[in-house]
């Protein structure tokens, strides 16, 4: 999104350069700095990111050593701090480790869906006309069904795994940023701006380039943002019910499916990954919030 | 002279925000019953947020107002809830540049208009709508019967700005606020509702505070002019002696800007730069840095306010100094 | 810095006497839906001559922007032609590409009109890029353009345009419509949107360019007084269609349509001893979706006779110099009581 600034002609700057006044994006760090619940939720999600790659420093066992001996294990035994799940295997380092596949299966979707909702939108928004109609309906099929039903049924068509659950995943998230990118887009289209961007003569790739996408990515890319903790829950869905990942890999949402049954033993563990779900996606909902707001600018 | 309509007395009014802004700073002003006002300014001069100080329509909780408004005999700002809802529409009353601002597009007009009227009267809904009727006669809306059962967004421009109007003086308020009522409306539309609030103003013997950015549109309606500048009025009188003899070095560069009597193809004698930001209040002359006219005393503290004669005055230090003997 | 130099050579291929552009019959249909359409421009004739300033003025639904937009070719004619000295727009003789540098346009909305996320340097210099020219020539060029509008360079190049009042932005609008170094330039309510002070200073650059560049400009504007200022020539537009053409200080002082004299006795006296005591006309202008047949002034005109109702009048040569206005009373032989009478038997 940066292409657009200026690259400083040498030929001009003879004189003393201009001061470069603070561009868009450090007006939106300001205000997202002085955001103090958006700010906490960055740091919370920074943190469970860097957990995810370190979890193997961090981890204090192997998540997947199992113990017949301390099975179900209240938390705070010694050697098991959050306790241990129905196979003896110690919850902290499983919940570390879970947080690879749960983060990649909450962000990569939605990023691939990104990159081609923004292009289906983008353009349909663009070009308008009967281009926009038919694109925009086709899309709005796979809109009208429910996100959960339809991930699961593509997930049921393609059968369990990771790959597809990743694919079924991003088929579900590339209408409703497409549909959001064509709004955004069909805004930007009838600015003065565009308009003057036509009378100059530039061509439509040129105005996308240089005009629109500046313009639209950026709410495109908060939206998405928000789509992010929805992935995470569709992706622990599709592994409660088993379409998703196979255990004893650790995930979040699988893991909530293999206690479910020591609900009444152990249930503050149970819980646990539940947890571990809920603070996640509040922090990245928070944080695109946050961000939606820093990049409105008027003045 | 009977006791003026209004009487503003060194009112100022501060927005607090992210950054303050000093929008009004030291408003004096009277106006007769029955006479019109034209405050002329540009945008950011303070006219409008003057206006609104007389209704108290500012928002309360991040507004400071200092001096005092007396309207009719009662001191606004000190108003009590139920009394401000007693003064407003029926002292005073307000039409806007936008009419959907005032009116309620899920509401009839006639509706709206007859709520208004029982607000303030007891009559019953029958009478109201009655009342309704003959005000919609008053401002000369066309088959005013149809337009009674009509909502705001089936009328066209021009007609919604009479239903404003009619609705606004549905309890024959003292004091009429006008804030650049026909700004967004074609030429030939605009002479129609100056022309219809010239007369009812005259009919009905209201006092109108007329707020405009048009030299042109205040003369028409207006018998004495304020011109404001930075939250401050910089020069008053009548019609006639601002448009015949401007003092202020302000008001004569604003009718230049008007284009009246240019000829054409000469440069205009525009005023250069641009207002001041209004985060602290003035200390000196706000428009000295724009002045052609400005010298060193215009930075050492407010401008004097001196008067030329009965209602004329004029804040500047070369109009001071052109009347002290040599 | 020679600014000069950005003028394209102004290679006057038709000669001083062919007008600069001409439209020919241009017409403009917005579909509406169920039959109805709204006629915005319909068959309009007008000449804009080289150099010279032509006002256009009218209410809101007289169809002056839509006809700016099509001029800048933003939107297609639905019927009528272009001629741009000479050549017809968009022919092999002169491309759409090549036509779009000899002609520019100033929006009303100055915020509106600048792309937020860019420079202002780098939104006046996207059109010479567009164009071939080097990223650094046209950023160099970008900033002479911008000391000619009257912004410091050094101080306000690489800013963003929120950062700008009003006036500011519309200066750089015009650096922008300039950078591309145009014959023609269009001026959409340019001046409207600022403050009376600040709308002096940009009418005084907008003379100032016109004579350095040698520019011809199409002002569009609601404001009479501004557009007897600084017009050569006025167009007086209602309901897509133009009524009156001609000199501008003829045709305020002897308006010819009973349209054109309705606007003008509805501008404001400036006169506190002699103020309008009568409106011209009576309610709204009609909005042109199925506009009334013949004249179609004629359900608000206070001279209107059943010819008017029935008989559309062309625009029609009267008084004297190069003046036309379309109604019956100034067509001979035309059926109206106070149309000339017919010289035939000369």
């Amino acid at each position: 999104m940066s292409a657009v600034t200026a690259a400083s002609a040498p030929a001009t700057t003879s004189p003393p350069t201009p001061a470069r006044s603070p561009g868009y994006w450090s007006g939106v760090w300001r205000r997202f700095k002085t955001d103090k619940v958006a700010v906490c939720a960055g740091l919370v999600v920074l943190a469970i990111i860097l957990m995810a790659i370190f979890a193997d420093y961090i981890a204090p066992a192997d998540p997947t050593r199992s113990s017949m001996l301390r099975r179900l294990r209240p938390i705070g035994t010694p050697g098991y701090p959050l306790g241990a799940d129905e196979l003896g295997r110690d919850m902290l380092s499983r919940l570390i480790h879970g947080a690879r596949l749960s983060l990649f299966m909450g962000v990569v979707p939605v990023f691939i869906a990104f990159v081609f909702g923004s292009v289906i939108g983008v353009a349909a928004g663009f070009f308008g006309g009967k281009f926009n109609t038919i694109t925009m309906r086709t899309v709005d099929v796979f809109y009208a069904f429910p996100s959960v039903l339809l991930a699961i049924a593509l997930s049921g068509a393609l059968g369990a795994g990771i790959f597809n659950s990743l694919l079924s995943l991003t088929i579900v998230f590339i209408p409703p940023i497409a549909r959001i990118a064509e709004s955004v887009t069909t805004q930007v289209r009838s600015m003065d701006y565009v308009e003057a961007a036509r009378a100059s003569g530039a061509n439509a790739l040129t105005i996308i380039r240089v005009h629109v996408l500046g313009n639209v990515l950026g709410p495109i890319f908060v939206y998405a943002t928000s789509l992010i903790s929805v992935s995470m829950i569709l992706a622990s869905g599709l592994s409660f019910l088993g379409l998703g990942t196979k255990p004893p890999t650790p995930e979040w949402g699988l893991m909530l499916n293999t206690l479910r049954t020591a609900i009444y033993v152990q249930p503050w563990v149970a819980a646990l990954p539940g947890v571990a779900i809920f603070i996640t996606s509040i922090s990245f909902n928070l944080l695109s919030d946050g961000l939606r707001s820093a990049m409105d600018v008027k003045g | 002279m009977n006791t003026p309509l209004v009487a503003m007395e060194n009112v100022t009014v501060r927005f607090r925000g992210a950054q303050t802004v000093h929008a009004v700073n030291g408003v004096t002003l009277t106006l007769e019953p029955g006479k019109v006002l034209g405050i002329l300014g540009e945008s950011g001069s303070g006219k409008s947020v003057t206006l609104k100080t007389l209704l108290r329509l500012l928002p309360e909780s991040r507004t400071d107002i200092g001096g005092s408004v007396m309207v009719d005999g009662r001191d606004v700002l000190a108003l009590g809830p139920q009394e401000l809802a007693d003064y407003r529409g029926r002292v005073t009353s307000m039409i806007f540049q936008d009419p959907m601002l005032a009116l309620d597009p899920v509401y009839t007009v006639g509706e709206q208009i007859a709520e208004a009227i029982t607000r303030h009267e007891k009559i019953s809904r029958r009478e109201a709508m009655q009342r309704a009727l003959e005000l919609l006669q008053l401002v000369r809306i066309p088959s005013p019967e149809r337009r009674l059962k009509a909502y705001p967004h089936e009328m066209s421009g021009g007609m919604r700005q009479r239903a404003m109007i009619a609705l606004a003086l549905a309890a024959r308020p003292k004091l009429l606020l006008a804030d650049e009522p026909t700004t967004a409306l074609d030429a030939t539309v605009q002479i129609q509702i100056l022309l219809l609030l010239r007369q009812l103003q005259r009919d009905m013997g209201m006092g109108m505070l007329f707020v405009t950015h048009d030299i042109g549109v205040a003369v028409e309606v207006s018998d004495r002019l304020a011109v404001m500048y930075a939250g401050q009025i910089v020069e008053t009188g009548t019609v006639r002696e601002l448009i015949s003899d401007p003092q202020h070095p302000y008001t004569k560069g604003l009718l230049a800007a008007n284009l009246h009597g240019a000829r054409k193809g000469e440069r205009l004698e525009a005023i250069p730069g641009a207002p001041p930001a209004l985060n602290e209040a003035p200390s000196s002359c706000s428009f000295a840095p724009r002045c052609r006219q400005a010298v060193e005393a215009c930075q050492d503290g407010l401008p004097p306010v001196v008067t030329l004669g009965e209602g004329r005055i004029v804040r500047c230090v070369r109009t001071e100094a052109a009347l002290q003997p040599a | 810095m020679s600014l000069a130099l950005y003028v394209e050579d102004g290679s006057d291929r038709g000669g001083a006497g062919t007008p600069l552009l001409e439209a020919r019959a241009l017409t403009k249909h917005f579909p509406l839906g169920r039959g109805a359409v709204v006629r915005a421009v319909d068959g309009v004739d007008f000449q804009v001559r080289k150099g010279e300033t032509l006002g256009v003025v009218g209410e809101s639904g007289c169809g002056k922007s839509t006809t700016a937009r099509v001029v800048m070719q933003l939107i297609p004619q639905d019927a009528g032609q272009m001629l741009f000295d000479g050549e017809a727009v968009g022919s092999a003789a002169l491309s759409l590409k090549d036509y779009r540098r000899q002609a520019q346009m100033v929006f009303q909305d100055s915020y509106a009109s600048l792309n937020p996320r860019l420079t202002i340097e780098d939104s006046i210099a996207f059109g010479p890029t567009v164009h071939g020219v080097p990223k650094s020539g046209a950023i160099a060029r970008a900033r002479d353009l911008l000391a000619r509008v009257g912004l410091d360079p050094e101080r306000f190049a690489a800013r963003y345009p929120h950062e700008l009042s009003g006036g500011q932005r519309q200066r750089v609008n015009i650096a922008r419509a300039l950078a591309l170094g145009p014959r023609l330039v269009i001026l959409d309510e340019a001046v409207s949107a600022l403050d009376k002070s600040v709308e002096a200073q940009v009418l005084n650059l907008l003379m100032d360019l016109r004579e350095e560049f040698g520019l011809t400009y199409i002002f569009i504007s609601h404001d009479l007084n501004v557009v007897r200022f600084i017009s050569d020539r006025v167009m007086v537009m209602y309901l897509g269609e133009v009524v009156e053409i001609g000199p501008v200080d003829e045709l305020y002082e002897d308006p010819r349509h009973p349209y054109t004299s309705a606007l003008l006795s509805a501008m404001p006296s400036m006169d506190p001893d002699n103020r309008t005591m009568e409106a011209p006309l009576a309610g709204d202008p009609p909005n042109p979706i199925n506009p009334p047949e013949g004249c179609r002034f004629h359900p608000r005109c206070p001279q209107a006779q059943t010819v008017c109702a029935k008989v559309k009048p062309a625009l029609t040569p009267t008084g004297p110099g190069a003046r036309l206005a379309a109604c019956h009373m100034e067509i001979p032989g035309s059926g109206h009581s106070c149309a000339p009478i017919l010289e035939d038997a000369a």
